[in-house]
């Protein structure tokens, strides 16, 4: 069973509800925010080892949050996935630049998103190992 | 490139009329000389041989000769003239030509400037002049760049006169560059179509531009590309729910009865969203086409915003929503498709229900301005209410108010679709007044319907 706490942030209810049951499933504690804003308090607040983000939120975009978390001493190091259903809504450069480990399409399975949070968290480990 | 070709056709054909006026002006002139002057020579010769040889014909010989001189140049002169003629037929000809391509040029719609080249402006059509600001029609041969740029015309009308004299200089066959520059105040995108004139081997004597305005074109392009980013990203939103809904039920991953059915229920409830999504996308498509079959006659408002009450009032009762109706009115029948003013009905309704808090209120009104021949609906809600920033794009396709996107699901496109129904199928108008905290009001206006109607 892997260990880690995940901060899935989405204004669709029924998508935070699903991944939520997956990553338990799976040994991950969840913690979950319906919008950008509510999103970079928890992540202040908890520290996740990892944060999944959807693209378009109300209030505060995907983009916007992990721009703010990057500039953000406590969350500046903090891995993200983004969802996202518009079509290259993010330029390949606007990734690097935000160091956004990884973009996934919606529909999105919630096994590759799973696989995603493996390796990520996984690689994250094995450099801080040596 | 073709008016110029005319123009140049034109210039050469008067040169090569004038030119061949002058050599065979010269030849009859040299040939006649040189015609007396030999009879002359050989009269003078004749003369004398013949007076010292006792003889005395010279005066028929000569006769003969000057004759024949005669005769030939006749013939000259009427060849003479006939190429005369030829010529005056093509000067005609061109001169009929330059009319005609002058006035396609003025009839153009694009603007059209022709320079030569020194740069200097040769013609330029009324549409030119409007877009540069000139008088098109007494500036020629005046330098472009003090015409079209300058200090006052902005970087996008010099960024076209560079364009036009590099384009020269360079040789260019033809080039083309879209070019933002401000039409009579407005921004507008310009498709600047630069062709470089070839006179004798292979010189640039000047240069043709063509600005078409691909403004509006650019325009609808963009609001397709964000109908069809909306459309995906709306379409994709339930999608993505029931795919991974799905993949945990497959995979197992929903570990009891309630969760399974939970899971269902959900699947189910996106696929319905996706469905009533799709329907207003084509209900929304098919009015604003055209191509909706409407079947106005006379109804009732009353009637069916009871019938539309009784399909809302259980969601209401649900949040402890009180709806208060509307005073029955004598004669309020408008001309109008039953159907779609009962969705206009609905969709106002539900939205109302939507953003008014637990235990708020929803006041429905009905009035008939008999003066105006209009039936007015209002629906009133003691709801979340939509900033002043906001509300003039409430009926906007996809839009969506930021504020109040979490109080409840939504697709941006149910206010397009009233207003669609009751403005474009059925010429009446909607009107919304709002207050942030305090509620909204959102109503329509239809005509009502007239003694011809209803006994039709």
């Amino acid at each position: 069973m892997a260990e880690g706490k995940v901060l899935v942030a989405d204004d669709e209810i029924h998508i935070i509800h699903v991944v939520t049951i997956k990553l338990r499933n799976n040994g991950y504690e969840v913690i979950s925010a319906e919008d950008g804003v509510k999103a970079f308090a928890l992540a202040c607040a908890e520290k996740p080892d990892i944060i999944v983000t959807d693209y378009q939120m109300p209030g505060m975009t995907g983009l916007e949050l992990v721009r703010k978390l990057r500039q953000n001493e406590t969350t500046k190091n903090i891995p993200v996935i983004m969802l996202t259903a518009r079509g290259f809504a993010v330029e390949d450069k606007e990734q690097e630049e935000l160091e956004i480990s990884e973009l996934l399409s919606k529909p999105f399975s919630p096994k590759e998103l799973l696989r995603s949070i493996e390796d990520i968290l996984y690689q994250r480990q094995v450099t801080r190992n040596k | 490139m073709f008016l110029s070709s005319v123009t140049n056709l034109y210039a050469i054909i008067i040169s090569v009329v004038a030119a061949a006026g002058a050599i065979l002006f010269a030849w009859y002139r040299i040939r006649l000389t040189g015609g007396i002057t030999s009879i002359i020579k050989e009269l003078k010769t004749n003369k004398t041989s013949r007076i010292e040889s006792g003889e005395s014909k010279i005066p028929n010989e000569l006769s003969g000769a000057i004759n024949d001189r005669f005769d030939d140049n006749s013939n000259y002169i009427a060849q003479l003239q006939k190429q005369i003629k030829d010529l005056q037929m093509q000067v005609r000809l061109s001169q009929g030509q330059k009319r005609n391509t002058e006035a396609i040029i003025y009839g153009i719609r694009d603007a059209v400037i022709v320079v030569d080249e020194f740069d200097k402006l040769l013609m330029a059509n009324e549409a030119a002049g409007k877009l540069f600001n000139f008088d098109y029609k007494n500036s020629q041969h005046k330098p472009v760049s003090e015409l079209l740029g300058g200090e006052n015309a902005g970087t996008g009308k010099n960024e076209f006169v560079n364009f036009l004299c590099h384009s020269r200089e360079g040789k260019v066959r033809h080039i083309r560059r879209e070019i933002e520059f401000s039409n009579e105040g407005r921004p507008g995108i310009f498709d600047c179509i630069v062709s470089c004139v070839y006179g004798e081997q292979e010189r640039v004597c000047g240069v043709v531009a063509v600005l078409h305005d691909i403004t509006r074109e650019k325009e609808v392009s963009q609001l397709k590309t964000d109908f069809v980013n909306h459309v995906s990203h709306e379409l994709k939103t339930p999608l993505a729910s029931i795919s991974a809904y799905s993949e945990m039920l497959v995979d197992g991953e929903a570990n009891d009865e309630q969760t399974r059915k939970e899971f269902y229920a959900v699947i189910q409830s996106q696929a319905e969203r996706l469905n009533r999504l799709i329907e207003d996308i084509l209900n929304t498509s098919r009015i604003e086409s055209g191509l909706i079959k409407i079947e106005k006659k006379p109804v009732s408002l009353t009637i069916l915003i009871e019938q539309q009450l009784q399909m809302i009032r259980g969601y209401a009762e649900e949040k402890d929503i009180k709806i208060i109706g509307q005073k029955p009115i004598v004669f309020d029948q408008v001309y109008a498709d039953k159907d779609m003013i009962s969705q206009v009905i609905v969709n106002l309704l539900s939205n109302a229900v939507k953003y008014t808090p637990r235990g708020g209120t929803i006041k429905i009104g009905t009035e008939v301005d008999e003066t105006a021949g209009l039936a007015r609906v209002s629906i009133t809600d003691t709801g979340v209410g939509i900033p002043k920033d906001e509300i003039e794009h409430v009926f906007d396709k996809f839009y969506r108010v930021d504020a109040n996107k979490k109080q409840a699901k939504g697709t941006g496109l149910g206010l397009n679709l009233v207003k669609q129904i009751v403005e474009k199928a059925h010429n009446g108008r909607v009107f919304v007044t709002s207050e942030p905290g305090v509620g909204s009001t959102f109503g329509f206006e239809l005509p009502l319907a007239t003694a011809e109607t209803v006994n039709a």
